[in-house]
């Protein structure tokens, strides 16, 4: 199929669209407004054929790969269809990571086989480097550490991608290595394999875990929902971060292998995961352990469901409410690995000497109201990436007693409830994560939680 | 210990009498303790019972990592983890019980002198027959090691120790060493302990101490733990006056604890 170019004899001009910027968010940008010119009436009533859909620009990417995701193209009818099809196109051209730039140009065919309602669509895209590195230092906590990232996109052509990471510190090593590849044509479709080694301390606990593991994943759209089927190995080992760790603490420590089946299930209808303006959110997740072999035994279930609605003024309302499960299967307790916990530094839950051994059960629930900066400084600029945002979040996290029956499990849940209410601004980081500076004012304490009121600072991906 | 840290221990210690519910760990009896970790077991056994205080022995699988030093066995005292002979000693002292008051100056330097001496021979002795011996390793060591693990980590951690093992050896100048110089080696000490015990009940006058436990807890263990040879018992044995104090201890003190 050759490409030929005719120069269109009235004034529209071609609708430049370029590649994502940094600035520039994929879910605010809505399918393009047409503006009515009365032009348009005369080409909408007009019927086209789109002869030809070209691709240019590409060097290592494999052809086969994108013609499922122009296919679309040739079903339009008529100019405006063309391009709103065309923009859905470049949006499934954009998310398979591996084009930093795609422009459209539609233009009437030219040559020999040209129809008088013909149209050729051409896709200019550029191609992301074939690697990408960072290096970064980093200083906190009494430790330095240097990180240094790789990333290859679109390795083979067919959009694999392989990512790793190293981080190289004066206390702890930490490194991950990604491997991504989705099926032709069938982007939602893919695979994903991990091998990592990371990690953590928990001052709160007195608890440092360094996990090494090896992870395959596989992701495939089931209606609306998307589900993940996923098969983890992880060695596990805990350890005392202090002296003065508390005996329970002390017992958990040493090494344990943990090998489980997991499933997840997510429905996701916001316009964005930041700061949602609309839609829902429904996490279902379910873990076996113990059955693919090694010594860590249980069944774990967690859900997260979050509900969004704009209001008058521009603010919006947003409901989230998690809980979780965690049930041993055999007679060996629950590691403190893969128990549940709430609250970060400010925790709360079961304790002991002042160290927080999480739980097998848990809920939480939030509630919040955000508007625009009060007097809305810096509008349609800088000043919309702030929220204003009222809050009031409550939960609870116990160990379950396994005489007792779930009903009685659900009676302790639902005694003493922690719960706190509070203002503060929520500022948002491109479309990862957000700041947030908050007054908090906790009720509802139960003996033995830390209590954080006052100013509270935090970031994150991932908030109740 | 360093001065500082004694000090601390000491007064942390001498607060509190000792409470019935103190607890011993160590790994599992059966499956998978090691020559040298069930010697070190016994001497602190040994000692606590020679002072007449009561002690519980628990048995855990991660009882190396649950210890402060990464060494068995380790104790818990009130809310208190104190790991290895020495700085048990130590706490019993401060808190008011102690077996070697009744010595001068010159016996408690020949007591330490002694206990260093089983440390360095009979200890890396042990330690080097179990990791560095091939036949040893491969049937006895790295199974009963691994044993509370599933795969692939029981093969990991065994091999981890393993080398770990051969590092330090080679650090302190043992791994050159063969087997036979090895035994030999024992054999010294055990002669240099023999000479010392002579017709004596115990080390140092009629009292046990310390260096009783200590010297109890290996000779004891290695007599009546099998090994791929009997070679190290034998070596042992040819000593009688040694067999006999073994023998000794174990009826006084272990009577009601079947051998």
């Amino acid at each position: 199929i050759s490409t030929i170019y005719i120069q269109f004899s009235c004034n529209l001009d071609p609708l430049p669209m370029h590649g994502p910027e940094l600035g520039v968010q994929a879910d605010d940008i809505d399918a393009p407004e047409m503006e009515q010119e009365p032009k348009q009436e005369v080409l909408e009533n007009k019927d086209v054929v789109v002869q030809r859909v070209h691709i240019d620009g590409l060097g290592r990417t494999k052809e086969d790969l994108l013609t499922y995701e122009i296919s679309d193209v040739f079903q339009a009818k008529n100019l405006i269809d063309v391009m709103r099809k065309s923009h859905e196109a470049r949006q499934k051209l954009l998310r398979l990571g591996i084009f930093r730039k795609v422009e459209v140009v539609i233009d009437t065919s030219r040559g020999e086989d040209a129809l008088p309602n013909g149209l050729d669509v051409t896709f200019e895209v550029t191609e992301l480097r074939r690697m990408t590195g960072s290096y970064n230092t980093m200083v906190g906590n009494n430790e330095g550490s240097m990180v240094l990232g790789l990333k290859l996109p679109n390795v083979l052509g067919r959009a694999e991608k392989l990512t790793f990471q190293f981080s190289y510190g004066t206390k702890e090593t930490s490194y991950g290595l990604s491997v991504f590849k989705p099926q032709p044509g069938n982007f939602e479709r893919n695979i994903t394999l991990n091998a990592y080694k990371v990690t953590g301390q928990f001052p709160w606990s007195s608890l440092r875990e360094t996990d090494r593991g090896i992870s395959a994943e596989l992701s495939f759209p089931v209606w609306k929902t998307s589900q993940t089927l996923k098969w983890e190995g992880v060695w596990r080992e805990l350890g005392c971060l202090a002296r003065t760790a508390s005996f329970s603490i002390r017992e958990e420590s040493g090494h344990s292998l943990k090998s489980s089946l997991s499933h997840a299930m997510v429905i996701d209808t916001r316009n964005s995961s930041i700061l949602p303006r609309k839609g829902g959110l429904l996490k279902i997740h379910q873990e076996l352990a113990g059955y693919t072999g090694g010594d860590a035994s249980f069944l774990k279930e967690d859900f997260e469901i979050q509900l969004n609605k704009t209001l008058f003024w521009d603010s919006v309302l947003s409901a989230s409410l998690w809980g979780g499960l965690l049930l041993p299967i055999g007679d060996k307790p629950t590691s403190i690995a893969d128990r549940f916990y709430l609250g970060g530094p400010t925790s709360m839950g079961p304790q002991s000497e002042g160290d927080y051994l999480g739980g097998e059960a848990y809920w939480a629930g939030g509630l919040h109201l955000y508007t625009p900066l009060p007097f809305r400084p810096g509008m349609g600029g800088f000043g919309d990436l702030f929220r204003t945002h009222f809050f009031l979040n409550a939960g609870n996290l116990c160990n379950l007693n396994y005489g007792e029956g779930p009903q009685a499990h659900l009676k302790k849940l639902a005694e003493c409830i922690r719960w706190s209410y509070g203002l503060g601004i929520v500022l948002r980081l491109g479309n990862i994560a957000r700041l947030e500076l908050n007054y908090c004012i906790p009720m509802g304490v139960q003996s033995g939680d830390r209590i954080c009121d006052g100013v509270q600072f935090g970031a994150g991906i991932r908030f109740l | 210990m360093s001065l500082a840290a004694e000090a601390f221990m000491s007064q942390m210690a001498a607060a509190e009498p000792w409470p019935e519910n103190a607890t011993l760990y160590q790994p599992l009896k059966e499956d998978q303790i090691l020559l040298s970790d069930c010697a070190s077991s016994l001497a602190v056994q040994a000692y606590l019972r020679m002072c007449g205080l009561p002690v519980q022995v628990v048995y855990r699988a991660n009882a190396e990592y649950m210890s402060p030093s990464g060494k068995i066995p380790f104790i818990h005292v009130g809310n208190q983890v104190v790991s290895e002979l020495g700085p048990i000693v130590q706490f019993t002292k401060a808190k008011g019980h102690s077996l070697s008051d009744g010595l001068d100056d010159v016996q408690r330097a020949e007591m330490k002198a002694y206990m260093e001496l089983v440390n360095n021979m009979l200890l890396t002795a042990e330690l080097y027959i179990q990791w560095c011996d091939d036949s040893t390793a491969t049937e006895i060591s790295r199974p009963r090691y691994s044993s509370p693990y599933s795969w692939p980590l029981n093969k990991i951690l065994a091999y981890q120790k393993q080398w770990e093992v051969r590092r330090k050896m080679n650090a302190i100048g043992w791994g050159g060493k063969t087997l036979e110089q090895v035994y030999e080696d024992v054999s010294q000490c055990c002669q240099a302990l023999s000479q010392r015990l002579g017709t004596q009940s115990y080390f140092f006058n009629k009292q046990p101490t310390e260096l009783d436990a200590l010297v109890f807890g290996h000779l004891f263990t290695i007599l009546t733990t099998r090994l791929t040879s009997t070679e190290l018992a034998e070596r042992i044995k040819s000593y009688s006056n040694l067999l006999s104090f073994c023998r000794r201890i174990e009826q006084t003190y272990f009577e009601d604890k079947s051998s």
